[in-house]
């Protein structure tokens, strides 16, 4: 239902798009000044972004703000050419939700020359935007690896399972991950590897982990949920789960009910909610031309047994 | 239908050709054994009892997936859906694994219809279109990705019951169930391609197709069963890996076509069709599992690790011409 309601959007995009004077009269319709905001999100087969968008939709009926919501499928070219199609279309303000850091940097340089705003919305580009919202990926690391020290008073042995190497939300929680293993000398970070954010993959590479360090293992810290649930399906089947913490960041629903079992013991959760919903606010501000927030970060939040309760739906 | 002159006939050419394959698969068993010798050297952890039943319990599901895609690939085919197969397969088969709601045959059954089809639906299409294998399955592998992402809404489908989680993940006379259902299956694939009328005719369709036909091989029905088995394989392995992490993943199985394309490949099956064992593709699909834990105990980057695995798989094709060309 939903893609079937993406693609009828996306077909007046496409038209436009070849046909530049279709476009002007399409603004010319709107002339009880209604404005248009124009929305490319990274990919319609993810759960968050799906998440985020339909907020950024609910946010901007309440408002009587028309919205052009286009999927760019992972692709930054795509993305790029969705965003040129908005311009030809003289959409009061683009939303865009990018694919790529540098990949999709062209699109908000377009937009600027072209003097419509726009809004980078969950992950950044190296091109400056009018606003950013979002969350910082590094400290959402931070909270897992936090919570790993304290646990474990600051003393053990960890091993992290990464994403798909090379990737932004990778690099960055790699990076908050060391940040804090710095801050405790005594934690050590015994083994590190990739799971490719696969459930199956996690699994296997736990396995061999268990082979090869046993019960010197005393928490896990995987970049994300999908991964995280491998390995406490790989410690509860070789009988080590009681031993071992098991943190990861996404707060996907299986990871909630994982933690109400007990068997995960923390996961972080990104407000995709809070990020649509003030993505519109500020598209709105400014087409209005009210002041509004260059940069706003929401904040992650760990979520626990104790506060399980508020996040799940 | 039978032609007992030619069936007779066949078999000869399948003789010859096996003996130069034993050469090409002794080299691959000596490679396994040498790789197996320097890994207990390197590290103490990979010659113990519980890790051996890891790298075999790991193996299972590409092994699965490896013996159908060898039916096709000696048959002068090729299937890049299978991996598809497995996303849409867990999907369907945890959407009928709750607990409480059918017993675990359901979940195993509807599964394997789901394999079934999709593999039945590439042999209708390659035999009625003459489209070459590549392509038509190609696009079941995009088909199929779409299919498994619609059926769960591209959502994870969890909550199995515990009689389902059994297949993958439970323990009959200790020996966890995937090493059995590879066991099984081993012995009933071997069966197939060497003491069949079916396996012989793959063998003849692959080494020469006009000649084939000539004898009286109707090639459509071969080619059609040969994608069907492969199809039902490759479900057989979706159930295992839906059991074994315990979700229907419509994201599951990415890539799963070409790990088991290799294992066909590095255990001597010839991609030009006509020549593969069973028990050559069983030890390639070892050799990857090996190498895969052998570098994880030692704590190597992937980065390394796809290099050494692209090293083995040009070697192994490279060893498979070598031996041709003496013929």
């Amino acid at each position: 239902m939903r893609r079937i309601y993406f693609i009828s959007l996306f077909i007046p995009v496409l038209f436009s798009g070849c046909n530049q004077s279709s476009s002007g009269e399409k603004t010319g319709e709107t002339g009880d000044k209604k404005l248009t905001v124009g929305v490319t999100m990274l990919s319609m087969q993810n759960e968050f972004i799906v998440n985020v968008s339909d907020e950024i939709e609910k946010k901007a009926q309440e408002s009587g703000v028309e919205l052009i919501t286009v999927d760019a499928e992972r692709s930054a070219l795509k993305q790029i050419e969705q965003v040129e199609s908005f311009i030809a279309q003289k959409v009061d303000v683009i939303i865009m939700n990018p694919c790529e850091v540098e990949a999709s940097s062209p699109a908000v340089t377009k937009a600027l020359a072209a003097n419509i705003p726009i809004i980078n919305v969950n992950s950044e580009t190296t091109a400056k935007p009018s606003a950013f919202i979002g969350s910082d990926d590094v400290e959402s690391a931070r909270i897992a690896m936090k919570f790993i020290a304290e646990k474990l008073g600051g003393k053990g042995n960890v091993v992290m399972m990464h994403g798909y190497m090379g990737q932004a939300a990778q690099i960055k929680r790699e990076q908050g991950a060391r940040e804090i293993l710095k801050q405790y000398p005594n934690l050590k970070l015994i083994a590190h590897q990739t799971g490719e954010w696969d459930r199956a993959k996690a699994m296997s590479l736990m396995e061999n982990w268990i082979q090869s360090y046993g019960t010197t293992i005393n928490a896990v810290f995987a970049q994300n949920d999908e991964m995280g649930m491998g390995a406490v399906k790989a410690l509860t089947d070789a009988g080590l789960k009681d031993k071992v913490i098991v943190v990861s960041i996404d707060a996907i629903p299986d990871a909630l009910q994982a933690v109400k079992k007990g068997t995960l013991d923390a996961t972080v959760f990104q407000n995709a909610e809070q990020q649509g919903a003030k993505a519109i606010e500020t598209a709105i501000k400014i087409a209005k031309g009210e002041a509004y927030e260059k940069e706003t970060l929401i904040p992650f939040q760990l979520v626990t047994k104790q506060n399980l309760a508020k996040f799940m739906k | 239908m039978e032609n007992p002159v030619q069936t007779d006939r066949n078999p000869v050419g399948i003789s010859t050709k096996n003996r130069i394959r034993g050469i090409g698969q002794y080299g691959i068993f000596i490679a396994f054994i040498l790789i197996c010798l320097v890994l207990s050297v390197v590290t103490p952890k990979f010659l113990t009892v519980s890790n051996l039943t890891i790298v075999v319990t790991q193996v299972s599901i590409n092994a699965l997936l490896a013996f159908g895609v060898t039916f096709v690939i000696i048959t002068g085919g090729i299937d890049l859906s299978i991996g598809s197969t497995v996303a849409v397969t867990s999907v369907v088969a945890a959407s009928f694994a709750h607990p409480d709601t059918y017993p675990v045959v359901v979940p195993i059954l509807a599964g394997l219809a789901a394999g079934l089809l999709l593999g039945a639906f590439n042999g209708l299409v390659i035999t009625k279109s003459k489209v070459p294998p590549f392509i038509v399955t190609l696009g079941t592998m995009t088909i199929g990705r779409g299919l498994a992402l619609i059926l769960s809404k591209g959502r994870p489908v969890s909550n199995l019951s515990d009689s389902f989680n059994f297949i993958g993940g439970g323990h009959l006379l200790g020996i966890p169930t995937p090493i059995l259902i590879l066991i099984v299956f081993f012995i009933i694939c071997s069966v197939v391609l060497k003491k069949t009328v079916l396996g012989r005719y793959m063998y003849a369709v692959g080494g020469n197709e006009q000649a084939a036909q000539a004898s009286g091989i109707q090639l459509n029905k071969v080619k059609m069963v040969v994608y069907t088995l492969c199809g039902g394989l490759a479900a057989l392995a979706g159930i295992l890996l839906t059991s074994r992490i315990t979700t229907g993943q419509p994201n599951a199985g990415v890539g799963f076509e070409l790990d088991a394309i290799a294992a066909a490949i590095i255990g001597g099956t010839s991609t030009s069709g006509g020549t593969g064992t069973m028990t050559g593709t069983l030890i390639g699909a070892l050799l990857i599992g090996v190498i895969s834990n052998g570098l994880d105990l030692m704590n190597v980057t992937s980065y390394y690790q796809q290099v050494v695995m692209g090293i083995i798989i040009i070697g192994a094709v490279v060893l498979d011409s070598l031996n041709q060309n003496k013929n």
